[in-house]
């Protein structure tokens, strides 16, 4: 990734936009920050913030009559915020600052007229060390000024002026040379036009003097500058202001040897692209002072809460990523920016790249499709390819996605009768771990009405591998599907899962894929129908946030199966993740779970997913959950209970994948199963009481990887002779396993509990294929009663 | 890594293959092209050394947090 890649992602999130009452405001006052000091009663910092960027405030304050009210959001509500009021109540209210002033320059500007647009370019010009003298009319500064204004405003503005050095000359009589030896005597001039006093003819100018550079201010006159309006000329005193600071940034960048046009973009108003949501926004009555100009500072509070505060932040409200990061997309995309391309130490955003759904939901909220998870996948492929992965982050998805197209489990046949495949139905990999009789029933159900044969195709499509940003192994793994396709004779593809759906658009776009639902619409309904169906509230899948054609078949099938399914707020194209996609889970499994809670949290009804990962993520949270299939399919358990069923557990997954293939292949294809392994057989004898097996889930360890530990000879590494109890341990791969476990009397292992690390510990035995153990040579399998040492009374799991 | 391992014990582990109350003794364990010398319990004949849960799930995880995002 370079920098213009994160300039263009930059560039769509908005969040950052000033709010367009700041960006349209002459001056470019913070009136979020203004408005937030007033509504509390904060008038000492409100004054700052107001002098941060408001040149002589006791003057500006009292004479702006807020421009800014023409693009304030609010408006769009009941009416604008009146910003005027909160500003002359925080004058009127609070004492003006000691100016700042930068170190002397030894650079003496001269400013001809004593109007607003001079006050304020000669306020500009002293801050930035500058010694400023200021020609005004016989009448003193100030000309042009309304009546309401206070005598006492005025002259602290002066005094304000004086004290950072400015001086006050009155204009000398006028001579023919006049302007001829101000340019002698100053590096540079501005010319107030908006003093009424001030005669362009006796300063000897002519009408083609003050024709103006439109960026710049300058005359024909290298050095001298000119602005202000006319008078006469429908200008207010916002105008005046803003063209002496303009006026005052020319100067000053001419007098730094600067081209005076050099970046004057948003110098004066433009617009925002901020955007912000009124949804929320409950009207309130703009407050009406009894004093306009001297509002009090509690009926300015008040309208200060009408300030909207305007942010953006779609994206955020309704992500539980991008929330739990404490940021927006444009500051995340700096750091993981920074973390992958700029740093070549600290990788401190790892985990924020890692715990991205990668789900599309912020592109489809995003005014301007800001997509943090094609940002984030990109930086992932960067960190993979340049080996700063966590090795943690993915290892046991990118595992467990090899086991699934393994030999032993990956298959794909005919249908039996048929030679070859006008379909191929991919399941995909969670879909029969989790509802085998599901996914065989709707196997039946497809051979019974397409015509041509259904082949069977069970392995993994490749989505993790995608998602973990392995571009090799994703690429290996679509070769290997399209080879295995094209050997089936390039049938159409019908897939269960959304995620298999877009890996395939994604990455094998020209095979024929179409989603099972769809399919399904276009067939007879199953004829066993499910007699009682709960309140169901329907969860779109975030992977079929772009397919809306497998989103619209799925109501069609509620729809003729007479089933209402309540749409849910974040539904359909903007559907919230599970909290699975992407690997979120992997890389940071709290915040999996939160996401999965998340989803919960918006309804009480059962929650209907055609997705089988979703189904059961969001049964793990103890809500509801029943997967379509079931609906349509139903077996001898009632859905309410099916409703109830828990998520299976990361073993009963790939066991449940094993047992799936093994059983299909025996009952449709007539295949014999294969002997079962020495680890298989060693498997079947443990005893795992519930919260270990627990444990284990949360520790992403196997019951396989218990079986392999204790099939060793040599990973008995200690004993406890006071309970009979032993440790095992092994490094079969990256993964260091400790096993406490006891043997019972008939030949059955008890687990008393397990964890691993990943640091290396010397001498610890990592060879799988090491020698065999005597805890793998096992009596024949039976049901047999646990009769260990500590009595755990366990009945051997089945 | 070495100064909070001081409460870890073998709490009645013997070796498995030495018979041998376990000692404290220095072990260097590594991760990621680092590595630390601690002070576990191990077998003073074999060497073995003893990992319980606590340090498992617990400072060594936090440590491979650590070095995995640096």
């Amino acid at each position: 990734m370079d920098q213009s890649q994160l300039h263009a992602f930059e560039a769509r999130c908005v969040q950052d936009d000033p709010p367009p009452c700041q960006s349209m405001c002459p001056i470019h006052l913070d009136a979020r920050a203004f408005a937030a000091c007033m509504q509390e009663g904060r008038l000492a910092e409100a004054r700052r913030i107001l002098e941060k960027s408001m040149p002589l405030s006791g003057l500006l304050a009292r004479l702006c009559h807020g421009p800014c009210q023409s693009h304030c959001f609010r408006a769009g509500v009941d009416a604008a915020v009146n910003l005027p009021l909160l500003e002359r109540a925080c004058v009127e209210n609070s004492k003006a600052g000691r100016p700042f002033a930068l170190p002397a320059t030894n650079k003496h500007p001269g400013i001809l007229g004593g109007g607003l647009s001079s006050l304020t370019a000669a306020w500009e010009l002293a801050r930035k060390g500058h010694a400023v003298t200021l020609f005004h009319s016989p009448e003193g500064p100030g000309a042009g000024l309304p009546g309401f204004l206070p005598r006492t405003a005025l002259n602290e503005a002066l005094e304000i002026l004086i004290s950072l050095g400015v001086t006050l000359a009155p204009l000398p009589p006028a001579l023919p040379d006049f302007l001829q030896r101000l340019r002698d005597a100053f590096p540079a001039l501005y010319i107030g036009q908006d003093d009424p006093e001030l005669d362009p003819e006796t300063l000897g100018l002519g009408p083609g003097d003050l024709r103006l550079n439109p960026i710049t201010g300058e005359t024909r006159e290298a050095g001298i500058f000119a602005g202000g309006f006319a008078p006469g000329k429908n200008a207010s005193f916002m105008d005046a202001a803003m063209a002496g600071k303009w006026a005052a940034g020319s100067v000053e960048r001419f007098l730094q040897g600067v081209a005076p046009g050099t970046a004057r973009e948003k110098d004066g108003p433009y617009p925002s692209r901020l955007h912000t949501s009124l949804d929320e926004a409950a009207p309130l009555p703009p407050v009406l002072p009894a004093d306009a100009l001297r509002p009090t500072p509690e009926e300015a509070g008040r309208e200060a809460e009408r300030c909207l505060r305007c942010q953006c932040l779609e994206c955020v409200k309704k992500c539980v990523y991008l929330q739990s990061f404490g940021g927006h997309p444009k500051k995340y995309a700096r750091e993981m920016y920074n973390t992958v391309v700029t740093v070549k130490g600290h990788r401190q955003a790892n985990l924020l790249i890692n715990s991205c759904a990668r789900c599309g939901l912020c592109a489809a909220i995003c005014p301007h499709g800001a997509d943090m998870g094609e940002f984030s996948a990109q930086l992932r492929k960067e960190l993979v390819n340049a080996r700063y992965m966590p090795p943690s982050a993915h290892e046991f998805a990118l595992e467990d996605m090899a086991f699934s197209t393994a030999p032993d489990v990956a298959f794909l046949r005919p249908q039996p009768g048929f030679a070859g495949s006008a379909w191929l139905f991919f399941p995909g990999c969670q879909l029969p771990a989790s509802l085998p009789r599901e996914t065989e029933a709707v196997y039946a159900h497809l051979c019974r009405h397409l015509p041509g044969g259904v082949g069977f195709f069970l392995s993994c499509c490749g989505a993790p591998a995608r998602w973990a940003g392995q571009e090799k192994q994703t690429a290996r793994t679509a070769a290997s599907l399209r080879q295995q396709w094209r050997a089936a004779g390039e049938p159409s593809l019908i897939l269960a899962c959304a995620s298999c759906l877009a890996f395939f658009r994604a990455e094998l776009p020209l095979l024929p894929a179409v989603s099972l639902w769809e399919t399904l619409a276009g067939l007879p309904l199953p004829e066993n129908r499910a007699d009682f169906t709960p309140a169901l509230a329907l969860h779109d899948p975030c992977a079929a946030r772009g397919e809306a054609g497998t989103r619209a078949a799925v109501r069609a099938l509620l729809a003729r199966l007479d089933r209402e399914a309540e749409e849910l707020p974040l539904g359909g194209a903007t559907t919230r993740c599970c909290g699975y996609g992407g690997l979120m889970d992997a890389a940071n499994p709290p915040l999996g779970a939160a996401a999965a809670r998340a989803r919960t949290e918006d309804t009480d009804k059962t929650l209907l997913s055609y997705c089988s990962m979703c189904r059961d993520r969001l049964r793990a949270t103890e809500a509801l959950s029943l997967h379509l299939l079931t609906i349509l399919f139903p077996g001898r358990t009632p859905l309410a209970e099916e409703a109830l069923r828990p998520a299976p557990d990361i073993s009963r997954r790939q066991e449940e994948r094993l047992a799936f293939r093994t059983r299909l292949l025996q009952k449709i294809w007539k295949e014999e199963p294969r002997s079962p392994s020495r680890q298989e057989r060693l498997m079947d004898n443990l005893l795992i009481a519930d919260d270990v097996a627990r444990r284990m889930d949360e520790r992403r360890i196997l019951r396989s990887d218990i079986a392999l530990v204790l099939s060793r000879e040599d990973t008995t590494l200690f004993t406890r002779p006071d309970n009979g109890r032993s440790l095992a341990c092994c490094r079969p791969r990256q993964v260091t396993f400790w096993v406490e476990y006891s043997r019972c009397e008939d030949g059955t292992i008890r687990i008393h509990d397990a964890y691993c690390h990943r640091m290396v510990v010397p001498g610890v035995p990592d060879d799988p294929d090491g020698p065999i153990s005597g805890l793998a040579h096992l009596p024949p399998a039976g049901e047999r009663c646990c009769k260990d040492a500590t009595g755990c009374g366990l009945q051997k799991k089945t | 890594m070495k100064d909070d391992l001081s409460e870890i014990t073998a709490k009645g582990w013997v070796c498995g293959k030495c018979g041998l109350p376990l000692e404290r003794g220095p072990v260097s364990i590594t991760y990621m092209k680092s590595s630390f010398p601690v002070d576990l319990p191990r077998c003073p004949c074999c060497g073995v050394t003893f990992i319980p849960p606590e340090l498992a799930l617990g400072k060594m995880r936090e440590v491979e947090k650590i070095l995995e995002d640096k």
